[in-house]
């Protein structure tokens, strides 16, 4: 059976669509339509000059004190083993490990004073992050991405939101880490490549016609669709009509050479992708800038999929399956964010996109002040730091800051939901008068918060 | 799904006087790049490498120096008791250079 990516959600609800295609999934091109490719129905804003954005998520996220909020005066349990070092924007400072990154800061605006109010569990984080909501688990919020689709819709045959290289996982706290489209419908589900860019034998195999299928017996079956479909429309409802643009785009998606052109990474030069890092994470950013150039609205980067047994972001030192420590920081773990993060900057800037695309860097939590018995550090929401850059957003400044222990914001508190503002203001998109269709159709704001103004 | 690492990184380096200058990475990982300088054979200094291109290093004691450069390889995140690495480790990606003082 063929289907997009790894979305395997097949999104046909009706009953004669069901029949349709289960029973031509062997002889209809074996297909499984995808979520992701569900037309946008009806209620969406005119596009204007709506920026893009690339969120770069960090996945058990670094502590603000080892990291973009040092503090050199403090204690030593407290102060960490890192040294800052100058930054080229006057009286900013950051980690010795992001020396790369020290060079472009007059494009970054740092946001030291962010914090939230609920548990230290991960995917609390990546909810609030990803959607700007706190957790309801009565009523799930989408996506930011997802909202930008229902808003905006495709612009290309890609779709209008990528997360890669494939969705958060298990992070110790249940299984809704705020990467779904939610209410608004399986149309606006991120499209997840689910591969690695780093891989030799890297691609999306899902965008491939089945074994034995030629291109000639595929178009056939997709005139045969659209008779199908034609009939239907004169007899079914709207909200059935709205599949017929999925199948269309599915067909497109499938058979564009735009798609399969974005996923290539072989056609960019060998010193491009050196300069991003060999390695998963680092391709990721070159898959993620190939994609807002070939038409992605919003992508999301996951720099890991899981906290567990591997090196990644969650320092607890706990000796065990949460073994993180300063060594894999400075090892591995700053240096590889350092390149990358720098590389698509650079990248963008050198293309002229970094002015139409948002870069946000976000992350759970900060971690703890206090170093832990065994020289880690753990959970800690009170106080961290993230940043944005791109679009129409000012760098070459840190809005808010924390106390001298980095325990508490201590000017300028921020909090997740203006962060989601920020980005969709940095995206060009007003959130006064643009509205989403929330549960029942009813129209809402697409975050309950205000950007905040410094950044512009 | 855990990290993947393409290909194997190289960089030629050479001696200007006593300054090292290495050129670009080929297949970078992206991960710690780190001069390696020994004395003797005993490593005396692993100053890092990604910012800038070449290296001097400042202590003129008299012996023989060699340098190289290196990258770290992550293999997998497994340390033992002491919080050192057990299998992951610095791996040399250059030619070695020497000068004697």
């Amino acid at each position: 059976m063929l289907n997009f990516g790894n979305e395997k959600v097949p999104v046909c609800h009706g009953f004669t669509r069901r029949s349709f295609l289960q029973a031509g999934s062997a002889g209809l091109a074996g297909l499984t339509l995808p979520a992701l490719v569900q037309q946008q129905v009806a209620g969406a804003v005119a596009d204007g000059k709506i920026r893009n954005c690339i969120t770069i998520f960090l996945v058990g996220s670094p502590g603000h004190l080892d990291t973009w909020d040092m503090k050199p005066e403090a204690p030593a349990e407290i102060r960490g083993k890192f040294k800052p070092i100058d930054t080229n924007v006057p009286g900013v400072q950051i980690c010795e490990h992001f020396p790369l990154m020290a060079r472009m800061m007059d494009k970054v605006a740092l946001i030291r004073s962010l914090h939230h109010k609920t548990g230290a569990t991960h995917e609390n984080g990546q909810r609030w992050m990803m959607t700007g909501h706190d957790f309801n688990p009565d009523s799930v919020k989408p996506h930011t991405g997802s909202v930008v689709s229902r808003v905006f819709g495709q612009k290309s045959e890609l779709p209008a939101n990528v997360i890669l290289p494939s969705p958060i996982g298990n992070t110790g706290a249940g299984p809704l880490h705020g990467q779904t489209a939610a209410y608004l419908g399986s149309a606006h589900e991120p499209f997840f490549v689910n591969a690695d860019p780093a891989a030799p034998d890297f691609r999306v195999g899902d965008l491939e016609l089945p074994a034995g299928q030629s291109a000639a017996r595929f178009d056939s079956r997709q005139r045969l669709l659209g008779q199908l479909d034609d009939l239907q429309r004169r007899t079914e409802a709207r909200s059935t009509q709205m599949h017929e643009s999925a199948y269309h785009r599915a067909f497109r998606l499938l058979t564009s050479p735009q798609a399969k052109a974005a996923l290539d990474l072989a056609r960019e030069p060998d010193h491009l992708r050196d300069r991003y890092g060999r390695n998963t994470f680092g391709q990721s950013c070159l898959l993620a800038r190939r994609l807002i150039e070939g038409g992605v609205r919003y992508v999301t980067v996951n720099h890991f999929e899981t906290v567990f047994n591997l090196t990644c972001w969650d320092m607890h030192a706990d000796g065990g399956g949460l073994n993180n420590t300063y060594l894999d920081y400075e090892r591995h773990l700053c240096p590889q964010f350092d390149l990358a993060f720098t590389a698509l900057i650079d990248d963008l800037q050198q293309r002229g996109l970094l002015e139409e695309t948002v870069v946000a860097v976000l992350s759970e939590f900060g971690r703890t002040p206090q170093v832990n018995a065994r020289g880690g550090r753990d959970h800690y929401p009170n106080a961290w730091t993230n940043f944005l850059c791109g679009g129409n957003i000012r760098g070459g400044q840190v809005v808010g800051s924390t106390d001298k222990i980095g325990a508490r914001p201590s000017n300028n508190p921020i909090e997740p939901p203006q962060i989601l503002a920020s980005i969709y203001h940095g995206m060009g998109i007003h959130l006064d008068t643009t509205m989403l269709p929330g549960p029942g159709e009813r129209p809402i704001r697409l975050v309950d918060a205000e950007p905040i103004r410094q950044l512009f | 799904m855990d990290q993947k690492f393409e290909g194997t990184p190289h960089a030629e380096i050479r001696l200007e006087g006593r300054k090292v200058v290495r050129g670009d990475v080929t297949h970078d990982w992206g991960l710690r790049l780190q001069w390696e300088v020994r004395r003797n054979g005993q490593v005396i200094a692993t100053p890092p490498a990604r910012l800038e291109a070449s290296y001097e290093h400042a202590d003129a004691t008299p012996g023989a120096y060699e340098i190289v450069l290196q990258m770290w390889k992550y293999v997998d995140y497994r340390k033992d008791p002491a919080g050192e690495f057990v299998n992951s480790r610095f791996i040399d990606i250059s030619n070695k250079v020497g000068y004697t003082i």
